[in-house]
């Protein structure tokens, strides 16, 4: 049935999204600017598997947990090197994000010089027949997807609710001068929310290239399905993140029930303009 | 041979610099962190090739090609009053992917992926422009009259409304300036040129794919227009000269040709991400960045 | 008569109160103070006025019209000029720019300004040297706003609402911060201005100036008004005396 196997197709879209969406909405609400170069850390996490386990040989868990890892390095990094340096300059959100513009460009090229701009697969799980699920046919990894995406979820809103680096964050995005005032040093929020913001787009990295391949841009694509997503749902509500996720990956993938699939970038960024029209807070978001 | 070569480089400075300095009247002008620039390029590289393929003569090709774009400059900036300054960073950028898609995608209008080929070289009052040393002169003419109504538009009472916006949009209302309107013109003059660049591209090039509306080759007009200054318009004309020949070394030191494209924008990205850090007025402007 | 009125005006931040069934008016050509502690919702109430947020109910009434859920603009342009508290200066722009904007809206024209049809005319250019004159600051005329002191900007806001065209005046803060000197200053440009016939409506935190300034003032606390009347009534009116002047 079509229908069934749309609705399989949404869903796996939905949660992979939703990786990047969540990774997104935790540093915009707490950095309080677009971070461009998140869409090039899922490439990064994608390729560093590659590299860990088809190039290295490296057993399959230990290179998940490295990649892991080093996704979130890589966002801790870059926040150091680069966005750190440029708030001690007193620079504004919009010169932050061109910066993370001219990251992402960088490493999609580098990307690109070191590994080639051919399509690379990590074939850790050999193509298997799919499961027939009420007449949708399902891959046993995209069932891992989404529940992977899904325990994910559920971990990080208990990290964000009972943790005392998530109430941190929680209240640096509030209001940053209290949260300063009554001790937190804004700075380090900032760079917790950048290593998990990047690890949880690394664990998407993964997901998306055991599930397809791999070429250096795959993540500007997804970059900004992630964003849309975000402020779909209501910026700052991880909920919402999720909720729009979902939204954005079912729209899509009914959409090329009318349209054809080329046009799948197209549905998500007509959805996206509706909001921005008619309700650019998004769905859960507060009006200001 | 050498001179061949400079030509062809010229060419592209040219329109390099009518790309830049429309860039410019919105991202330094007005304050809109536009990234869909080349998208309005590309709609007006493909109106202006389809046209002239249907035989269209060429100062009809490349005024519809600027209309276009400016159309889609004014439709992408309706939302623009509800939201915050940089989600239209990232609504113009996922208009640029549209634009991308749909180039790919309407196989039937654009050929998809495998482009429009024999796009023939211009003609205008018995002048033929397939010669590229000509061709350069007409460019030229095009780039410097773009430049002079950019000019005029900068330093008119208009274009210090413009920048009034950019730096206190509130206090621009408060003084009784219908500022949606005002951010509207902007875009919309900045995607006709833009449009119109792109019409020349398309008649330099005569193969036109959809890689011209790619995300990735806005990177050197972003680092022209920052690198030569906020709301300075010589700074982004010495920049754009610059910058197009900064990289062309790397043509002769023998890195493959998948390379050398990428390289490219390491360098481009990589110097603007230096002069956003350590010299962020740019090199001849004089608005502050903060 | 009266030229603006405020009829039981409602506006809510989340949890919080910030402007609860407030009602006044204003006479025309008189000069009328808006006090209270920090957080009484004077600022909001400035900023209702001008449409930079929206009430949640009740109505703004200007020469017999509601001006309630109109843009910060066509609020403007129907007669109301008005500086912040902070500096809204347009940083980038000369001194002069900054106060040839505040004429009127000729220039967001495209074609007539492209064209060349809407030049600075020697009537604004004289009112610009007279204003610059009148805060002693010609010599700055050329001078990025955003380099000039505290104080010196707060006088070219004020000149530059001045030249802005309006009815109504509205000021929020002028004199917070500055020297005791430009005090003066501003103090005898704005009594200049309500011999002119001007109608301001203040926000001020300094209790002489307003005192001696208004004709009328407004109390509130807590986004409700308290008290209203002359200044010789205020000062002895005991409810305000505790709630604000007395620390």
């Amino acid at each position: 049935m079509i229908f069934a196997q749309l609705f399989a197709n949404g869903l796996i879209a939905g949660a992979i999204y939703s990786l990047v969406a969540l990774g997104f909405s935790l540093i915009y609400s707490t950095c309080n600017f677009i971070d461009f170069a998140h869409g090039v850390t899922v490439a990064v996490g994608a390729y560093l598997l590659y590299f860990f386990f088809s190039l290295l040989g490296l057993n399959f868990w230990l290179s998940v947990i490295l990649t892991i890892i080093f996704t979130g390095l890589f966002g801790l990094l870059l926040n150091i090197v680069v966005f750190k340096e440029l708030r001690r300059r007193k620079a504004s959100n919009l010169i932050l994000l061109t910066a993370s513009f001219a990251l992402l460009i960088i490493f999609e090229s580098l990307i690109l010089i070191l590994f080639g701009a051919d399509v690379k697969t990590i074939g850790y799980i050999q193509v298997s027949r799919g499961l027939d699920i009420l007449g949708a046919i399902i891959t046993p990894l995209q069932i891992i997807i989404i529940i992977v995406s899904f325990l994910l979820l559920v971990i990080f809103f208990f990290f964000m609710k009972k943790s005392k680096i998530g109430k941190a964050m929680r209240a640096v995005s509030d209001n940053k001068d209290v949260a300063e005032i009554v001790g937190i040093s804004a700075e380090r929020i900032y760079n917790w929310s950048f290593f998990i913001g990047s690890a949880v787009a690394g664990i998407g990295g993964i997901l998306v290239g055991l599930d397809q391949n791999l070429v250096p841009t795959m993540g500007t694509g997804l970059m900004i399905k992630g964003f849309a997503a975000a402020i779909i749902g209501g910026i700052g509500s991880p909920i919402g993140a999720v909720l729009g996720s979902y939204l954005l990956g079912f729209g899509e993938n009914f959409g090329i029930w009318y349209l054809p699939s080329g046009y799948k970038d197209a549905i998500a960024f007509v959805i996206l303009f509706i909001f921005l029209l008619l309700r650019p807070q998004g769905i859960l978001g507060k009006k200001k | 041979m050498f001179l061949a070569y400079l030509i062809s480089i010229l060419i592209l400075a040219a329109i390099g610099i009518i790309l830049a300095v429309s860039l410019q009247l919105t991202v330094g002008f007005t304050g809109l962190l536009n990234l869909g620039h080349l998208a309005f390029y590309a709609i007006g590289a493909y109106t202006s090739a389809l046209l002239a393929l249907a035989g269209y003569p060429f100062w009809f090709c490349i005024l519809t090609a600027g209309v276009l774009a400016m159309f889609f400059g004014f439709l992408i900036s309706l939302p623009i009053n509800k939201i915050k300054k940089d989600y239209l960073a990232l609504a113009t950028m996922g208009f640029s992917f549209v634009v991308y898609a749909v180039l790919l995608n309407w196989t039937d209008l654009t050929n998809g992926p495998l482009g429009l080929a024999g796009i023939p070289r211009p003609q205008l009052f018995g002048f033929d422009f397939s010669q590229n040393s000509n061709f350069l002169l007409l460019v030229a003419i095009i780039a410097l009259a773009s430049y002079l109504i950019i000019k005029l538009i900068t330093i008119s009472p208009f274009g210090r409304v413009l920048e009034s916006i950019r730096d206190n949009e509130l206090a621009a209302k408060i003084l009784g300036k219908n500022t949606f309107k005002m951010k509207m013109c902007a875009m919309g003059a900045s995607a006709f040129f833009a449009g119109v660049a792109g019409s020349l591209y398309a008649y330099y090039i005569t193969y036109l794919d959809p890689s011209s509306a790619d995300i990735m080759q806005l990177i050197p007009f972003l680092a022209i227009v920052i690198i030569g200054g906020l709301g300075s318009l010589e700074g982004t004309v010495v920049a754009a000269i610059v910058l197009t020949f900064l990289p062309e070394p790397l043509r002769f030191i023998g890195f493959p040709s998948s390379i050398i494209g990428a390289a490219r924008q390491v360098i481009y990205a990589l110097f603007l991400l230096l002069i956003l850090i350590f010299k962020p007025k740019g090199f001849y402007g004089k608005v502050k960045l903060e | 008569m009266i030229n603006l009125e405020i009829k039981k005006l409602n506006k809510h931040f989340g949890g919080v109160k910030a402007v609860d069934d407030c009602s006044f008016e204003i006479e025309k050509g008189s000069i009328t103070a808006l006090i209270g502690p920090n957080g009484a919702g004077k600022s909001t109430v400035f900023n209702l006025i001008s449409g930079i947020i929206e009430a949640d109910s009740g109505n703004i009434v200007f020469s017999d019209r509601d001006i309630v859920g109109l843009s910060p603009d066509k609020i403007s342009n129907l007669g109301f000029s008005r500086i912040f508290q902070a500096s809204s200066l347009f940083d980038n722009l000369t001194v002069e720019n900054n106060l040839f904007l505040a004429f009127d809206n000729e220039d967001t024209k495209f074609w007539k300004n492209l064209l060349g049809f809407n030049k600075a005319t020697k009537i604004k250019k004289e009112k610009v040297k007279e204003m610059l004159d009148l805060v002693d600051m010609e010599k700055f005329r050329k001078n990025p706003a955003g380099d000039l002191s505290f104080g010196q900007k707060r006088l070219i806001e004020l000149i530059r609402a001045i030249i802005n065209p309006h009815s109504i005046l509205m000021l929020d803060e002028p004199v917070a911060g500055v020297s005791p000197r430009l005090r003066e200053k501003i103090s005898k440009i704005l009594l200049k201005l309500k011999e002119e016939g001007e109608t301001i409506l203040l926000i001020e935190h300094d209790m002489d100036f307003t005192l001696n300034m208004a004709d009328k003032v407004i109390v509130m606390e807590k986004g409700i008004v308290i008290a209203e009347g002359s200044p010789e009534h205020i000062k002895n009116n005991r409810k305000v005396l505790e709630a604000y002047l007395g620390e």
